[in-house]
């Protein structure tokens, strides 16, 4: 056993071979800040950058094109859903067995417009965490450029599973690469946390969202509940909450996050003053609507739980209005018949489409996206 | 290591909100964390004789200087040239007190370790480096609460947490160089109690007129967690005229505000130690830096860590200098060789 003695010397050794290493680099290195430690000089940015960004994002023009595009989206969109064909490409069935082979659940053979976050670059440039600026909604001409879907959990995070064996990572990878491909023609720029399916911590899907500047974030998700008889639909955005369903979900949703517990309270501190909640909530609210629109005509018993708060880490740590649906639920074997079948998952990621595009409809659009703004305001404040 | 009489070894601990510095001649100093210097104005100019303030002396002054806190929130502010230059008078100034001039030909080698908060050691490391050109010949940078645990010798199976001004730093050490899996830094610490502190009063008592300044002094006097020991009273003006105010409720509200996160932070690194030694880091929690003189915390602490079983929290001997004591112990303990290769 090495004394005390000998265990100081050796510390001491590496302690200096570290700054051995730090003279000799010429250079200021970019440094990376470890996971847990969102750099502390962001976090002061406050109100006083607002009026500046205000005054100067107000200024912007309108611009009718974006919203005429929208516009057109929605209504091709509502004739897809009146012909009721609908075309699957290049997204594979849903393969109902607990044992899948990874493997044999490629990824969308388009891949223009998605970027993974893994292995990138992107990953590596740490985020800091959003911190609290408002939004004066009416002041504020805002537009969507670029939406990030998160199909939830993956890899060895099955999330939820049925009795009769399907895994929610499948679920929601198959709608999520169905609504990209919806997505093709809308007016904005659609990216995926994952494609694959791979194990992807939700402190990475935050600082994917974070990094590529996205103006919104969508996870898709599948619910889990007792009674079983019930098949609930929900729509989360980020928020506390005392209902211990709610916690419990957010347990389970949140495993495996990459953030420590005290990150974490410190991430919560931060919501109340952040008005990407009212923005969060109006998506929210127009997802859940469309959700609950189509689906309860194809399932009847579905019930409207509506848009619900609650502190998701993706929700929490995403610097974008943010929000999770819960678009159907594994413990209610109906409602696995009907996710086993396409044409559910299609009128899901429909839907989830639909909802996204009214949302960007109700923006007063203009050259300014949301993520601009969110960017002029940390430098704003930087410089402060 | 030999020391030859040219040759002087110091530890500095570089903080948010004092800075203290430890020579090997037996020399210890602390300094308040600023710097002003005078502000653009005829009248600033003319009562201000000296060209940059450091210390009790900058803050007294406040009104009439340009006043800096150059490592508030725990790194030097990016590329703010004016805050780096902070950071070098204050060290420029700690190096002072010790009576060593500026570098000059003729003066003694100076060997200096520099502990920072654990942010700034990540963050601000090549511009610290720099910082220290022409303050001293050798320098070498830790990370503060590794610094707190060499000087104590806590360097295995231990706990530090340094619970400072700016920041909350936490170490496991288990008997290597700590990597950053191995320690936290947390914004809850004494200048977020201040904030706290400040909010609650102008709550409950809006006719109140205070500073920053008066209640830091308060919590000073009169920090606790727990139960009160007895009521905390202070006398200030209010619409002018001295009145008395209790604010045993407002201390306490503020001062518990830093326990959750600080003991979640605790758990959640006490459950990551390998587990046959978790009991030992357990038993072996050391509180540096000055929150850690708050009244009751250690109890706080240890009642915290009861859910695992139970837990030894004991603050260091001497909370001021333990960082620069262990930056000291550091830069004795290294060779002439390793001076040489971390020259400046
Ligand atoms: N007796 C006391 N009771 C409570 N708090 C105290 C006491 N004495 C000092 N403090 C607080 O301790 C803090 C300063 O501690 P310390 O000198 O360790 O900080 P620092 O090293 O400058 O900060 P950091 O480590 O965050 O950079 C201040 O917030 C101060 O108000
Ligand atoms: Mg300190
Ligand atoms: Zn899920």
């Amino acid at each position: 056993m090495e004394n005390v003695e000998q265990t100081k010397l050796r510390i001491l050794r590496e302690a200096i071979e570290s700054n051995i290493g730090v003279a000799r680099s010429s250079r200021v290195k970019p440094q990376v800040l470890p996971k847990h430690t969102p750099p502390l000089w962001l976090w002061g940015f406050l109100l006083i950058a607002i009026g500046a960004a205000a005054g100067f994002v107000a200024r912007h023009q309108e611009r009718e094109d974006v919203k005429k595009m929208v516009g057109a989206q929605l209504d091709t969109l509502r004739g897809i859903q009146a012909q009721k064909s609908i075309a699957y490409r290049a997204v594979p069935s849903l393969v109902v067995s607990r044992e899948k082979d990874p493997s044999s659940h490629p990824a969308s053979a388009d891949t223009t417009k998605t970027l993974s976050p893994v292995g990138g670059q992107l990953l590596k440039a740490a985020v800091p965490f959003a911190a609290a600026y408002r939004i004066n909604r009416a002041a504020l001409p805002l537009t969507v450029r670029r939406i990030v879907i998160d199909p939830g959990h993956g890899g060895k995070q099955h999330g939820a599973i049925s009795e009769s064996g399907v895994s929610e990572k499948d679920v929601t990878l198959d709608i999520a690469l169905r609504l990209r491909r919806l997505m093709e023609n809308a007016p904005f720029e659609v990216l995926m946390t994952r494609q694959t399916d791979e194990t992807l911590p939700l402190e990475k899907r935050v600082a994917f969202a974070n990094t590529s500047n996205a103006d919104l974030f969508v996870s898709i998700h599948v619910n889990w509940m007792e009674p079983r008889e019930i098949r609930p639909l929900e729509t989360y955005y980020v928020g506390a909450t005392n209902d211990p369903a709610v916690i419990k979900l957010a347990g389970i949703e949140n495993r495996d996050s990459g953030y420590s517990l005290a990150d974490y309270r410190r991430l919560l501190e931060k919501i109340y003053l952040d008005t990407r909640r009212d923005e969060s909530y109006m998506l929210a609210k127009t997802i859940n609507a469309e959700l609950y629109q189509s689906l309860s005509q194809i399932n009847p018993e579905l019930e409207n739980r509506g848009v619900k708060m609650a502190p998701f880490a993706v929700l929490v740590g995403t610097q974008m209005p943010a929000v999770l649906a819960e678009v159907s639920c594994l413990s209610n074997e109906d409602d696995v018949k009907l996710l086993t079948n396409a044409d559910y998952r299609e009128a899901i990621a429909q839907a989830l489409l639909r909802g996204i595009l009214s949302y960007a409809k109700n923006l007063n659009g203009s050259e300014k996206s949301i993520a601009d703004l969110w960017k002029k305001q940390t430098k704003l404040s930087a410089s402060e | 290591m030999e020391e030859t009489n040219e040759t002087l070894c110091i530890g500095i601990d570089l903080g948010t909100s004092r800075s203290s510095i430890s020579a090997s001649d037996g020399e210890r100093h602390v300094v308040d964390s600023y710097v002003g210097w005078p502000l653009d104005d005829m009248v600033a100019r003319k009562l201000m004789k000296k060209a940059v303030f450091v210390g009790r002396e900058a803050l007294d002054n406040r009104s009439m200087l340009d006043l800096r806190r150059p490592l508030e929130r725990g790194v030097i502010k990016e590329g703010s040239a004016k805050d780096e230059e902070a950071v070098q008078e204050l060290l420029r100034h700690l190096i002072s007190l010790i009576g060593i001039k500026q570098k000059s030909k003729n003066r003694g080698k100076v060997r200096a370790v520099v502990g920072v908060p654990a942010e700034a050691f990540r963050v601000s490391r090549q511009r610290l480096r720099s910082a220290m050109d022409g303050i001293a010949d050798s320098v070498m940078l830790v990370s503060e609460p590794f610094a707190v645990a060499y000087g104590v010798e806590a360097l295995l199976h231990a706990m530090i947490i340094d619970i400072g001004a700016g920041t909350a730093d936490f170490c496991v050490m288990q008997g290597r160089y700590p990597t950053d899996a191995d320690q936290r830094t947390l914004p809850n610490a004494g200048d977020s109690i201040d904030e706290r502190l400040l909010k609650l009063m102008q709550e409950h008592h809006p006719e109140a007129q205070v500073s920053i300044y008066m209640i830091r002094d308060w919590k000073e006097k009169w920090s606790f967690v727990g139960e009160p020991k007895s009521r905390v009273t202070v006398t200030v003006p209010a619409k002018g005229k001295a009145t008395e105010f209790d604010i045993t409720n407002q201390m306490s509200a503020a001062c518990e505000s830093i326990l959750p996160p600080i003991s979640e932070t605790m758990i959640d690194l006490l459950c990551r130690v390998e587990p046959e030694y978790q009991e030992q880091v357990r038993q072996n929690i050391i509180l540096a830096g000055g929150s850690s003189l708050i009244s009751g915390l250690p109890e706080a602490l240890e009642k915290a860590c009861s859910e695992l079983g139970g837990g030894r929290v004991t603050v260091v001997k001497d909370p001021i200098f333990a960082g620069s004591d262990g930056g000291l112990a550091i830069a004795c303990d290294a060779t002439n060789a390793d001076w040489q290769r971390l020259s400046l």
